[in-house]
């Protein structure tokens, strides 16, 4: 059987820790408690149905998948996970595309066209 | 260091002092309105990077507020603020409970507000507390406050009992790890002190201790940065040790129901947990399974064979096993079958004074004969069945009496092999434990043996050839029915499998000089017959697979 040797006798002790155990089973850790806040995309699981993906894709945590994101997806993974490796991500892959952040507007800019003048200070 | 000023002196100091509740009048409403101050200064936009503006303002508060006077009230306004965060998170509970409707997310974000500035005051007061390079007076702040926390919970805990929630301590003392493990250089020069004074403080609330916490406190030393800084960042491996006793501190809670079987959903849960941990070391880190295995073997219960055979089949990332399927391997051939692997457990120790010396004279003299007759009432402890024999004395036992062997069959210029093992005062001692033990005391000792059965090294080579000689020499069917009984159920069960366990399994069904299949126990019972062919046909036909 699974059991050789017998079960021996639960301690008071134990019996109280199992009780314990119980209880704090009810109210367990969630995913968050252990994560910075999120501001705007709060982790909220629920029950998916199977046949939808469980899991990203491989690899879709490098710069070459980021690269092939959209540039309003950068933007918007940019602005709502902020302090996270998925905005260092997108802010890499918007930069390998020739986009460039203002830190005063906050926003990335990209070239329209070639800028008018072209000084050590500006460009306009 | 319990010595007065010491780290963990600090740490016991604070826990004492988070039940005294003489605070001086006034105190608690500074205390509330400081933190109400923080919280707000710390959420606000102009707090700096790293909130280094707001505090300077906010050191400022306090100073003139007198908390920072003496040691004293500094301890009190920990303790008052840790309990503040924690009536919080109640409050927010208790709300949830009563509106369900209640968005839960917006209700643990209210939670981390505040705790998370709270967190960020700890780790900031810790960082610019004394002279930039003064690490005593920091340590000893972080083991302050930590003693403090750890103070609180341990009383919210008895006091509340089945209403005690994880989630406040659950977040401070994850997110004080994650702060004080920044990639800065004041840190750095504290991170072993910082992560030994978090290892005293998780094994404080060791879940035998603190069982309503138990959840949370798995996360917390299995949280990937915790694991990656004790088990990979830190030189010469000195976090191991701490590590190691922390799971001993988890597989010494889940034991009585694992022996048990007592395995409801919450228990089911915790156990998937440790599975999950263990399956992360082992891939990430065999060397540490490795080294500690002995001391893991100890406090898991003897029917937790997969637990077990987690541990048993780490081995050294840089070798190369060879396929125990093989036709012909010849194991005696392989060089790493001379290396003694390393035991980092002292297991000598678990052996009374005089037990040993009883037993170093046999080993020397091979006298005087009523050591081995008076063996057996040495390992039996009780006559309760189930719970007869002192466990951790056997392995003990058995691990020194082989590492003996090895080294005397070494001192007389040979190797360990079925014909030199035999014949000596060790295998004297092997071969009277076999015969002598009853039932109950066999099945320990046997496997005792079959954990030093893992990879190539000295012991798996010279325990797989006394069992195999134990099985050959038997004058009793049952002895031979309890070795196959022993090696058949550590191999029906999920892999992993330990190397050595499987080498040493087949060549007892391999080899024709054991007489397998000959015995009356391999076709007592159809489905018993049946196993033993899906298993012979499992490790002898590969080739066809």
């Amino acid at each position: 059987g699974v059991c050789p040797l017998g079960s021996i006798p639960i301690s008071k002790d134990q019996h109280y820790q199992h009780i314990m155990q119980e209880a704090a089973w009810t109210h367990m850790p969630h995913p968050s408690d252990s994560e910075r806040i999120r501001q705007y995309l709060m982790r909220n699981p629920c029950p998916t149905l199977p046949f939808h993906h469980q899991m990203p894709p491989p690899h879709s945590d490098s710069v070459e998948f980021y690269q092939r994101l959209s540039t309003e997806t950068l933007f918007f993974i940019f602005y709502y996970l902020e302090g996270t490796k998925a905005q260092y991500l997108a802010a890499k892959a918007l930069k390998k595309q020739s986009w460039r952040f203002h830190t005063k507007y906050m926003m990335w800019f990209q070239r329209h066209e070639e800028p008018k003048t072209i000084t050590d200070e500006f460009e306009q | 260091d319990r010595h007065h000023g010491g780290p963990n002196f600090m740490m016991h100091s604070g826990i004492s002092q988070a039940s005294e509740y003489d605070d001086p009048p006034g105190l608690r409403e500074k205390a509330e309105y400081l933190l109400r101050e923080w919280v707000n200064l710390y959420h606000s936009a102009a707090a700096g990077r790293d909130s280094t503006k707001a505090f300077s303002a906010f050191v400022g508060q306090m100073h003139q507020q007198g908390i920072l006077k003496t040691d004293d009230l500094i301890t009190r306004f920990f303790r008052l603020c840790t309990e503040m965060c924690v009536e919080i998170s109640y409050r927010a509970q208790a709300e949830q409970q009563h509106n369900p409707a209640a968005n839960g997310a917006i209700i643990r974000a209210k939670c981390y507000h505040n705790l998370d500035a709270f967190v960020r005051l700890i780790a900031l007061l810790v960082k610019h507390s004394g002279e930039a390079t003064n690490t005593v007076t920091k340590i000893n702040l972080l083991n302050k406050v930590l003693g403090i926390v750890v103070g609180v919970l341990i009383q919210d805990h008895d006091v509340r009992q089945a209403d005690f929630q994880q989630l406040p301590y659950h977040r401070i003392f994850i997110m004080l790890l994650l702060e004080l493990n920044a990639p800065e250089h004041v840190l750095e020069t504290i991170n072993f002190q910082t992560l030994t004074a978090f290892c005293n403080t998780f094994h404080i609330l060791r879940p035998t201790k603190a069982p309503g916490f138990v959840y949370a406190w798995l996360e917390l030393i299995s949280h990937r940065i915790f694991i990656a800084r004790m088990l990979a960042h830190t030189p010469q491996q000195k976090g191991w040790p701490m590590y190691a006793q922390l799971l001993i501190d988890l597989f010494k809670f889940l034991a009585p129901f694992l022996r048990n079987v007592e395995l409801n959903k919450p228990m089911q849960i915790l156990y998937k947990g440790t599975l999950r941990v263990l399956l992360v070391l082992l891939h990430d880190f065999p060397e540490f399974l490795c080294d500690y295995h002995y001391g893991f073997c100890d406090v898991i219960p003897p029917n937790c064979i997969q637990l077990r055979n987690l541990i048993l089949s780490a081995f050294p990332r840089n070798m190369r096993l060879p396929d125990p399927f093989t036709p012909n391997l010849k194991v005696d051939m392989l060089s790493e079958i001379n290396i003694a692997p390393r035991i980092l457990t002292n297991f000598t120790g678990v052996m009374p004074s005089q037990f040993k010396k009883d037993l170093d004279s046999y080993l020397k003299t091979r006298s005087p004969v009523t050591f081995l007759s008076e063996l057996r009432s040495n390992l039996q402890v009780s006559n309760e069945p189930g719970n007869r024999y002192n466990i951790q004395l056997i392995n003990a036992l058995v691990l020194y009496v082989g590492t003996q062997a090895i080294a005397h069959i070494h001192n007389k210029g040979s190797t360990p092999s079925m014909s030199t093992i035999t014949h000596s005062a060790h295998m004297d001692i092997f071969q009277n434990l076999a015969v002598d033990l009853d039932t109950e005391g066999r099945y320990l000792f046997l496997n005792a043996i079959a954990n030093q059965l893992r990879y190539p090294n000295s012991h798996t080579h010279y325990f797989s050839c006394t069992m195999l000689y134990l099985f050959a020499e038997a004058n009793a069917e049952a002895i031979q029915e309890q070795i196959t009984r022993v090696l058949l159920e550590r191999l029906i069960v999920n892999r992993p499998h330990p190397w050595g366990l499987l080498i040493t399994f087949i060549e007892l069904i391999k080899n024709p000089a054991f007489k397998f299949w000959s015995h009356d126990f391999v076709h007592c019972a159809p489905e018993i017959e049946k196993l033993f062919q899906s298993v012979a046909q499992c490790c002898m036909g590969q080739k066809q697979a």
